[in-house]
C-alpha cells in the first residue's frame, strides 16, 4: 500500500471517529433538552454494551449481520453501486434457511452448512434480480432494491401464515427448528456468527485489493470508460458485486435466524439492512474496516435497552445517532471530493 | 360489481392516492431542479409528526387556540414546517458539502424515523405510544356532489384531496409557464446556464428542496390528519418512495405523476378490499401489488425515462 493510500485510510479513520462524536454530541444535546441527563444515559449505553462478557456476547450477536451485510454494501460502494436491498436479502436468506432446517432431512453435520448455503442463495438470487432489472431496463438500483425489500418481506410474512408458521402461535412465526440446526455457541450466548463475520470482512479485503475481480470493480466504480477502454465488462461487474453482497446478507439472514432466534419470526429483518448502509459509510466502504464500524453499531444498539431501562432516554436515540453519523461522514466525503476534485 | 362498491373502491383510490400526490409534486420540483427526492420519505414521516403533535396539542377542548378548525389548521403549518425542517438539512449537505444524494436521503431517513419516535416517547411516553386526533372531515361540494358515482368520488373528498389536485395543476402551469418554473428547469438541466444568466442554481436548487419539504410533509399530513387520525413509528411505510416511483413513471410531469398515483391508490385500496370481498387471494400478496406495480412500471418505462440532465451533480462555478 503506498503512502497516499495510507494516508487516505488514515483520512477516512479520523473523519469516520469524527463523524461518531459529533453525532454523540448531538445525541447528548436532545436528551438534555427532554430533560434527561447526557452523561447517565451514556454512561447506561456503554455499560449496558460492555458491562458483563453476556453483554459483549449480545452486543456481538447484534453486530454480526451488520458487518456481513456492510461487507456486501461496500463492495458494491467501490464499483458506484448502491445497494440498499440489505433487508430484503437479509429476510429471504432467513425464511430460506428457516424453510431448509424444517423441510430437508439432513444429517446433523450437514444441516447447518445447508441453511446457511440456502440464506446465502437466496439472498443473491434476490440482488442479482435487482442486478439484471437495472441492466436490462435501467432503473436505478436504489428503486430497485428498495421495492423488492417490501415484497421480500411480505414473502417472510406469506410464508409465515402459510406451511411455515407454527399452528397456535399468537405471534407470526415458524415451529422452533430441530437442535441440530442450531448455529454452534462459542460461548454461553454468542454464537459462532461473528467468527463468520470477520471471516467475511477478512476476505472481502483481499478479494477487493488482492484480485483480478476486485482490480475489476474499482476500475469500474473510478470511471466506467477507463473499464470499458481496458475491456471490463461494468454490466457483468455490476451482477457479481450484487450476487457477493446479496450473498453475505442472505448468509447474515440465516445466521439470524439459526443463531438468534431458532425460529423464522415476521420482522426479524427490520432495519438491519438499512443500518448496515450507515456502517459501509463509516468504515470509507472498506471491508475489513466494516469489522471495527459494525461492532461499533451492534454495541449502540446493544447498550440502548440498557439506557432506556435505566435512565428512560428512548432507545430510539440510536437510530438518531446512525443518521447523524451517515450525514456527517457523507459531508466529510464531499467537502474531500470538491477539494480533490476540482 | 355494483355501483355502491365502485364508488366506494374509487373514493378510497382518490383518498389513498392524496398523500402520494402530494409527496410526488414536492418530488418533482427537487428533482427537475437537479436535486434527487430520496428524502421525501423522511420529509412524509416528519410531516405526519408535526401534524399529529400539533393538531393534538392545539386541538385539545382547554387548548390555546380551542375551536374546531385550530387543530387542523395547526397540524397543516406544523407538517409544512416540519418538512421543511428535514428538507433544510438535505439541501445544507447537497449544496454546502457537494455529499451523495441517494445515500443523504436514505440517512435523513433514518435519522427522520429515529427522531420522530424519540420525540413521541417524550411527548406521549410508554413504550409503543400512539397519538390519536379527528381525522378531517370531508367536503363535499354542494350539488356536483350529488352525481351518481363520480359526484362521491371526486367531490366528496376531505380537503386536502382538493389542495393536492389544484396544487398538481397549478406547478404543471408554474414549471412549463413561468420564469420561476424555467429557472428550476434549467437548474436541473443545465446550471452553467442559469449561472450565465446572474441567478445563483444552487439558490434555485435549494428553494426546491424546502419547497419540496413542505410539500412532502403536508403529505404526511394528508395520511395522519387526513387518512389515519393517529401517529405510529415509522406510519409512511414506504409511501415516499412509491411516491419517488410514481414520479419516474409520470416522468416528471405533474399530471401523469397525478394519474401514476391514482392508479397505485386503486391497487392500494382493492388490496385493502380483497379480504372483505371473499377473492382467493391472500392479504399479504395483495399488499405487494403497489410495490411490484410500481417495480413492472419502472421496468417498463426503462430507459425512456430521462432524467434532468444535470441530477446528482453539485453545481461548481466554472
Amino acid at each position: 500500500m503506498s503512502g497516499r493510500l495510507r494516508g487516505e485510510a488514515a483520512g477516512a479513520l479520523l473523519a469516520g471517529l469524527g463523524a461518531v462524536f459529533l453525532a454523540l454530541a448531538v445525541g447528548a444535546g436532545l436528551i438534555l433538552a427532554t430533560g434527561r441527563d447526557p452523561a447517565a444515559a451514556y454512561l447506561a449505553l456503554f455499560g449496558g454494551a460492555l458491562g458483563s462478557p453476556d453483554r459483549i456476547a449480545f452486543a456481538f450477536n447484534k453486530a454480526t449481520p451488520y458487518v456481513l451485510t456492510a461487507v456486501g454494501v461496500a463492495l458494491c460502494f467501490r464499483a458506484k453501486v448502491i445497494n440498499i436491498g440489505g433487508e430484503g436479502q437479509i429476510a429471504l436468506g432467513g425464511l430460506a434457511a428457516a424453510w431448509v432446517a424444517l423441510s430437508v432431512p439432513l444429517p446433523a453435520g450437514a444441516l447447518v452448512p445447508a441453511c446457511l448455503a440456502a440464506g446465502a442463495a437466496a439472498g443473491a438470487l434476490w440482488a442479482g434480480l435487482a442486478a439484471l432489472i437495472r441492466l436490462w431496463r435501467g432503473v436505478h438500483e436504489v428503486l430497485c432494491t428498495l421495492l423488492l425489500n417490501f415484497i421480500a418481506l411480505l414473502l417472510v410474512a406469506e410464508a409465515l401464515k402459510g406451511d411455515l408458521g407454527e399452528t397456535g402461535a399468537g405471534f407470526p412465526q415458524s415451529p422452533l427448528l430441530p437442535a441440530g440446526a442450531w448455529l454452534p455457541r462459542l460461548t454461553g450466548t454468542m454464537h459462532l456468527g461473528i467468527g463468520l463475520a470477520a471471516v467475511a470482512a477478512v476476505l472481502g479485503s483481499v478479494y477487493l485489493w488482492r484480485t483480478t475481480f476486485g482490480f475489476r470493480l474499482r476500475l469500474v466504480g473510478a470511471s466506467r470508460a477507463a473499464a470499458v477502454y481496458a475491456g471490463v465488462s461494468p454490466a457483468r461487474t455490476l451482477v457479481s458485486v450484487m450476487l457477493i453482497a446479496g450473498g453475505l446478507a442472505g448468509l447474515a439472514g440465516g445466521i439470524e435466524v439459526l443463531g438468534v432466534h431458532r425460529r423464522l419470526i415476521e420482522g426479524f429483518s427490520n432495519g438491519l439492512g438499512f443500518t448496515a448502509i450507515g456502517i459501509a459509510l463509516l468504515a470509507g466502504a472498506s471491508p475489513l474496516a466494516a469489522l471495527p464500524a459494525g461492532l461499533l453499531f451492534g454495541l449502540l444498539e446493544a447498550g440502548a435497552l440498557a439506557m432506556q431501562r435505566q435512565v428512560g432516554v428512548p432507545s430510539s436515540l440510536v437510530p438518531i445517532i446512525q443518521g447523524l453519523t451517515m450525514v456527517f461522514v457523507l459531508c466529510a466525503l464531499g467537502l474531500r471530493a470538491r477539494r480533490g476534485g476540482a | 360489481m355494483d355501483a355502491a362498491l365502485l364508488t366506494d373502491l374509487l373514493a378510497a383510490a382518490v383518498r389513498i392516492a392524496t398523500p402520494l400526490l402530494l409527496a410526488a409534486l414536492g418530488g418533482i420540483l427537487s428533482e427537475r431542479s437537479g436535486t434527487f427526492a430520496v428524502a421525501i420519505e423522511g420529509m412524509m414521516l416528519a410531516g405526519a409528526f408535526g401534524a399529529a403533535v400539533a393538531a393534538m396539542a392545539a386541538g385539545a377542548p382547554a387548548g390555546p387556540l380551542a375551536g374546531p378548525l385550530a387543530g387542523p389548521l395547526a397540524g397543516l403549518l406544523a407538517s409544512a414546517a416540519a418538512g421543511m425542517l428535514v428538507a433544510s438539512l438535505v439541501a445544507v449537505a447537497t449544496t454546502r458539502f457537494s455529499t451523495d444524494q441517494m445515500v443523504t436521503g436514505l440517512a435523513v431517513n433514518i435519522l427522520v424515523a429515529g427522531l420522530t419516535s424519540y420525540l413521541l416517547r417524550a411527548l406521549a411516553g410508554g413504550r409503543t405510544p400512539v397519538v390519536r386526533f379527528p381525522v378531517l372531515a370531508p367536503w363535499p361540494v354542494p350539488f356536483l356532489h350529488d352525481i351518481p358515482v363520480l359526484g362521491p368520488v371526486l367531490f366528496g373528498q376531505p380537503p386536502l384531496t382538493y389542495l393536492a389536485v389544484v396544487l398538481a395543476v397549478a406547478l404543471g402551469l408554474v414549471l412549463a409557464r413561468s420564469r420561476a418554473g424555467l429557472l428550476v428547469r434549467a437548474a436541473g438541466e443545465n446550471p452553467q446556464a442559469v449561472f450565465a444568466t446572474g441567478t445563483d442554481p444552487v439558490r434555485v436548487r435549494v428553494w426546491s428542496i424546502l419547497a419540496c419539504g413542505a410539500l412532502a410533509g403536508l403529505g404526511g399530513a394528508a395520511l395522519s390528519l387526513q387518512q389515519v387520525g393517529s401517529f405510529t413509528d415509522g406510519m409512511t411505510h414506504g409511501r415516499g418512495f412509491i411516491a419517488l416511483a410514481a414520479l419516474i413513471v409520470g416522468r416528471w410531469a405533474p399530471v401523469p405523476v397525478a394519474l401514476a398515483c391514482l392508479v397505485f391508490g386503486l391497487v392500494s385500496a382493492l388490496a385493502l378490499r380483497a379480504q372483505g370481498w371473499g377473492l382467493p387471494v391472500s392479504s399479504y400478496v395483495m399488499q405487494m401489488m403497489p410495490y411490484a406495480l410500481a417495480l413492472v412500471a419502472l421496468a417498463g418505462i426503462g430507459r425512456a425515462a430521462r432524467l434532468p440532465a444535470a441530477i446528482g451533480t453539485p453545481f461548481r462555478r466554472e
